[in-house]
This record gives structure tokens, sequence and C-alpha cells, in this order.
């Protein structure tokens, strides 16, 4: 994969609408030494206004749905989503809850899907560097 | 005809004032030029953001003069309930009140003026 377009560090910003932590812990797990995705240039930020990607874990709870779709509309363009985990993909062991808004492509457009519960690091990596191929696209067309 | 104005510790020159102000300007357009200029203007990406809150409006989110007294009324509660309490903003409760006050001073006085 060489990269033309999008040549700076890839920033994410994670969102946990309803998880249970354990695609966040995960998520950890790949800022670790043992993944260190921070050499690739990927890294978490603490501010949608600075993200190039939204990884949300866990099902969209009804209390969370008006702040997903804020913090989506916060990121500037060119932005993809990240789905890391069952519950934000179709609602896992929460399905059909009472509580849900629904899985995360029910609120705002998803881009890439992780699926497991929870899914290994290395397959959170292998979704980024997805996003990242994708937002490579998405920012020749921009530009 | 000199600019420079010295105190004996400084010195002040409205020329080299203008040359630093105009550098910091070139600086701060060169940081201003590198941010995103397609950005949803009037938009959500033009908002604050505050954990994906609804941003309150401005009168409600400035930190006001009183906020500064916070501990100060906090600490001496108790006393100011007392003390607001008292001020109904009838004018009959403050004749009572000057009227009762009025009345105490002048048997202190009176007595004073017995014993003494």
């Amino acid at each position: 994969m060489s990269l033309k377009a999008f040549k700076r560090a890839l920033w994410v910003y994670h969102l946990n609408t309803g998880s249970c932590n354990g695609c966040d812990i995960e998520i950890l797990a790949v800022l670790t030494p043992r993944y260190d995705v921070e050499r690739f240039g990927i890294m978490l930020v603490g501010s949608p206004r600075h993200a190039d990607v939204l990884l949300v874990t866990g099902p969209v709870v009804k209390q969370m749905e008006s702040r997903v779709k804020r913090i989506y509309e916060q990121i500037p363009d060119p932005k993809l989503v990240v789905v890391v985990g069952n519950c934000g993909i179709e609602g896992g062991v929460f399905y059909e809850s009472y509580s849900l808004a629904g899985p995360v492509d029910q609120i705002i457009p998803v881009d890439v899907y992780v699926p497991g519960c929870p899914p290994r690091p290395e397959a959170i990596i292998e979704a980024v560097v997805k996003a990242w191929v994708k937002l490579e696209k998405a920012e020749q067309g921009v530009s | 005809m000199t600019l420079i104005i010295e105190s004996g510790y400084e010195f002040w020159n409205p020329i080299i004032w203008l040359i630093t102000f105009a550098v910091v300007m070139v600086i701060v357009y060169f940081f201003r030029k590198r941010g995103k200029e397609k950005y949803k203007k009037g938009e959500e990406q033009a908002q604050i953001f505050l954990c994906g809150e609804e941003v309150p409006g401005s009168e409600q989110r400035q930190v006001r003069g009183s906020n500064a007294y916070w501990g100060f009324f906090e600490t001496l509660k108790e006393y100011y309930d007392g003390i607001v309490r008292l001020h109904t903003g009838i004018v009959n409760d403050y004749v009572v009140w000057f009227v009762t006050v009025v009345a105490i001073s002048a048997i202190i006085l009176f007595v004073v003026e017995l014993v003494g």
C-alpha cells in the first residue's frame, strides 16, 4: 500500500456509545508497546475536531443518539467511521434492548465494520488501515 | 529626534514594537493559513466541542463575577439565608424593623443615661 494523497498521520477519535468496555480494552491494547500503532502514525486524539476517523464501540443507547450524531458532524471532512465489536454492528448481547436507539449504522454512516466480542487488536489495526485507504481515496476526491 | 523612551531599567521603542507586532502577525497568519478552509460554516463543525453535549447559549457558559465569590457565599450560606429572608421587599416590614431598632436604641441610651 502506498499513500499518495493522505500523507499525514491518521488521527482517531474513540467514542463509547454504551459498550461493556471489552472493545475499549482491546483498543487500549492496540496502543500498548506490543502493537504500538503510533509507530504507523495512528494516534488517538481527545477531540473530534482533530480527528480523521471516528472509532465507535458499543451499541448506541438512547442517551447517546444525539451525542453520536453531533460528534460525527463535528469531525472535519473527509471522515470515516469504524465500528468495533458486534454490539455496534447489530446490537450483540443487547440486541432489541429497550434502551437501544439501534446499531451504529442506523444513526450515522459506517465505513468499516470490525466483528468480534471483542475483536482482536490485529483486526482493529486492519480496520483502521482499511479506513486509511478509503480516506486516501476520499482525500483525492476532495482535493 | 529619538523615539526611545528609557527609564534607567528598560526602554521602549515604537519601531521595535511595530516590527515585533508584524512578525507575530505573520506567524499567526501562517498557522491560520494551514487550517482547513472547506468546513461547514454555521453548522456543528463550527461549534464548540463539549463531549457531544449541546452547547448552551453564551449567557449560560460565561463565568460571572459572582462565581468568584462562590466559596464565600457557600461558607456563610446560613447567615445569608437568614439575611435574605428578612429582606422581604415590603415597606411595612422595613418600618417595623426601623421602629424596633430605634426603640431598642432609645431604651439602651436611657438606661446608660440612668446608670451614668
